[in-house]
């Protein structure tokens, strides 16, 4: 673990499951619920950005601009049309709204797949500037946007999330949507603000990443996964805790197959997850009540 | 006499208060009593019958061309898997995702008991899907304490791991390209061709049907769908929820299991890749596109998704689209899936009749009987 060009493409990786995991974390910390469409976001939001780039001769920030609207969109759309809908219906309602969101994952995945095509699409150069030279590692644009950007988030909704009214107002109404409903808190407004955001983080991470390896139309689910196994592994009681998580993650992604090949990555994989969800399901960082 | 039958039909074409929450199945309320179970028994024939009829006319389609009975297999398979995953996710309400490498356990032992042994082969179809259902059993104990997408995830993971695992281990299970070209099946000295192939693929696609549709309404399958929904009663009855949950899981890999077992004695061949990690997705979709109440639902689904992905010439690459698109529909519209909306259909046009009929006669007992 010598080899600091690996360790920058852990940071990189690690970033983009960071980003992925504070997605689902604003959902679940607003809504009390894992949004596995996450995957979807970030692939829709990477594939229409190349596809709009390449097949339509776009420019690159329009682009952008369009791929991160449409992605919110759907991020609300799921929200309103599928979530809401669906858990009024009551009873077993956490499987229900699951599976119809994972239903959801796969609509999008296949209409990418048929409108954007199945192959996979490169990613945009998004800033022209030489890449970077630290020790012995070349950090490219692309990933070096990637880590600072990530940390920016980080860092900004964190101050969000804890000092300003709306932070509040986040945290109250995902400990209990009832409560917050009773104390005459806009719960469907906050909830349907959380899902946006979350569309477009994962947006923005599916867009970084995919400048770096590619994506295609069936890259969302692995990402869903990984996704969430960021927050598994970090913890959903403290923001930094998806962070670490994802870091933790795009460390397994990168060394385990330097040093024991690519078979043994989902094995290892499943090790890693199935001691963090027998021994420790709250992940590193939990919530602790002081009662 | 026949007010005694009209209520019964008002009951069943609406959604009353003895119908819980549709979503996201529409089981049968446990408390509705013997004359529930009465009914649903005599309509449980009733999807027998239509259950045989619908084989029969599948393999009658099939004739000849080899194509189609490609289509039946695979059919098969997906309502094997579709049965398996049905047992655990929609009457106990987990959602195990590790059905691809429980088709696989089931694909992988007749072809090691038919490459590597001079056993019978169809022995590979027991110790398969014994070897699932203890793969199941094992994985269920260590996540017991997961629900919900923990659950899902872990299961995930699991599946993606076997796949690697066959994939590296070429010793045993020939790497990448898996095992192939080896001894058809010989049942007792008779070897079965394409014909029987798919007469036996239907026949057991339908006995399982019906024999997990029988367990739905058994004491032990209406303890296993009261667990779903309360589990805390189920356990303060003095049933350990975990042991049942547990019970159900290994069953459920079991049938998928059968279904791997079938798809690779048909095929001869069977690779890392033949049963994709996507394939379970396809067949929780079945039980949700088909209809949540019975197994039937499930296999109903599968045929639905073959024909749709696999035998619309003009769908070509859309069907998956549209698949999607159909389950998401019907789970946000019509919770009880394609068999939910036909019972309801036909329910209403016999109560249209029946009405008609007392209209006309107004003692008329027999009539109604037959019609509920």
């Amino acid at each position: 673990m010598d080899q600091p060009q690996l360790w920058v493409s852990a940071l990189t990786q690690g970033s983009f499951f960071g980003l992925l995991g504070l997605a689902y974390y604003l959902v679940l910390i607003g809504a009390g619920f894992f949004n596995i469409a996450v995957g979807a976001y970030a692939s829709l939001a990477g594939l229409l950005t190349s596809w709009l780039v390449v097949e339509k001769d776009f420019s690159l920030w329009p682009a952008i601009a369009i791929a991160l609207a449409v992605t919110v969109v759907v991020a609300g759309a799921t929200e309103l049309l599928v979530v809401r809908p669906v858990q009024r219906r009551g009873r077993g309602s956490e499987l229900a709204a699951l599976v119809s969101v994972t239903a959801l994952l796969f609509v999008i995945a296949q209409f990418a797949g048929f409108e954007f095509g199945y192959t996979t699409l490169p990613g945009q150069q998004l800033l022209d500037i030489e890449p970077v030279q630290i020790g012995g590692a070349i950090i490219t644009a692309n990933a070096l946007i990637m880590i600072v950007l990530t940390f920016a988030i980080f860092l900004l909704l964190a101050m969000l999330i804890r000092t300003t009214r709306a932070g509040r107002l986040l945290r109250a109404v995902g400990d209990s949507n009832p409560v917050a409903n009773m104390l005459g808190l806009p719960v469907h407004r906050v909830r349907l603000i959380a899902f946006l955001l979350c569309g477009l983080l994962a947006g923005v991470a599916g867009l970084l990443f995919s400048s770096q390896a590619g994506v295609s139309s069936s890259s969302g689910l692995g990402w869903a996964i990984s996704g969430f196994l960021a927050v598994v592994i970090g913890g959903a009681g403290n923001i930094i805790g998806p962070l670490i998580g994802g870091i933790v993650l795009g460390m397994l992604q990168i060394f385990v197959p330097y040093y024991w090949g690519g078979n043994a990555t989902n094995i290892v994989l499943l090790v890693v997850a199935a001691a963090f969800f027998s021994l420790r399901p709250q992940g590193a960082f939990a919530q602790r009540v002081r009662v | 006499m026949s007010t005694e039958v009209s209520p019964e039909h008002s009951r069943a074409a609406t959604p009353g208060p003895l119908t819980p929450a549709p979503a996201p199945s529409a089981a049968p309320n446990p408390s509705a009593g013997r004359e529930s179970a009465r009914r649903s028994g005599v309509h449980d024939k009733g999807s027998l019958m239509v259950a045989v009829v619908i084989g029969a006319l599948l393999i009658v389609w099939a004739g000849n061309n080899s194509y189609r009975y490609s289509l039946v297999q695979t059919a098969a398979l997906y309502a094997l898997i579709g049965v398996g995953v049905y047992i655990p996710f929609v009457m106990g309400g987990s959602l195990s995702l590790a059905y691809a490498a429980y088709a696989s356990i089931g694909g992988y032992s007749v072809a090691l008991i038919a490459s590597k042994t001079s056993l019978p082969v169809w022995l590979g179809w027991f110790i398969g899907a014994a070897a699932s259902a203890v793969a199941a059993v094992i994985l269920g104990q260590l996540t017991r304490r997961l629900a919900g997408l923990y659950l899902a995830c872990i299961t995930f993971l699991f599946a993606q791991a076997f796949q690697s695992w066959l994939n590296s281990a070429s010793g045993i299970t020939g790497g990448q390209s898996g095992i192939g070209g080896f001894r058809a099946t010989s049942i007792f000295g008779w070897v079965p061709h394409h014909r029987a192939q798919i007469v036996m693929a239907v026949v057991l696609v339908i006995a399982v049907g019906y024999a997990v549709d029988r367990m739905r309404l058994s004491p032990w399958g209406v303890t296993l769908r009261a667990m779903r929904e309360v589990p805390a009663a189920v356990e303060a009855s003095g049933v350990r929820v975990s042991m049942l949950n547990l019970v159900a899981l290994g069953f459920g890999a079991a049938v998928a299991a059968l279904g791997g077992s079938l798809f690779t004695t048909v095929t001869s061949v069977v690779t890392p890749g033949t049963f994709t990690l996507n394939l379970v997705f396809l067949a929780v979709f079945m039980a949700l596109l088909g209809g949540q109440a019975t197994p039937w639902g499930a296999i109903a689904g599968a045929v639905l998704i073959v024909e749709l992905t696999l035998n619309v010439p003009s769908l070509e690459t859309s069907g998956s689209l549209l698949v999607a698109i159909v389950v998401l529909v019907v789970m946000l519209v019509a919770p009880t899936g394609v068999l939910g909306i036909v019972n309801t259909g036909r329910r209403r046009l016999a109560s249209v009749v029946a009405d008609r009929r007392r209209a006309d006669t107004p003692i008329d007992q027999s009539d109604g009987d037959s019609l509920a």
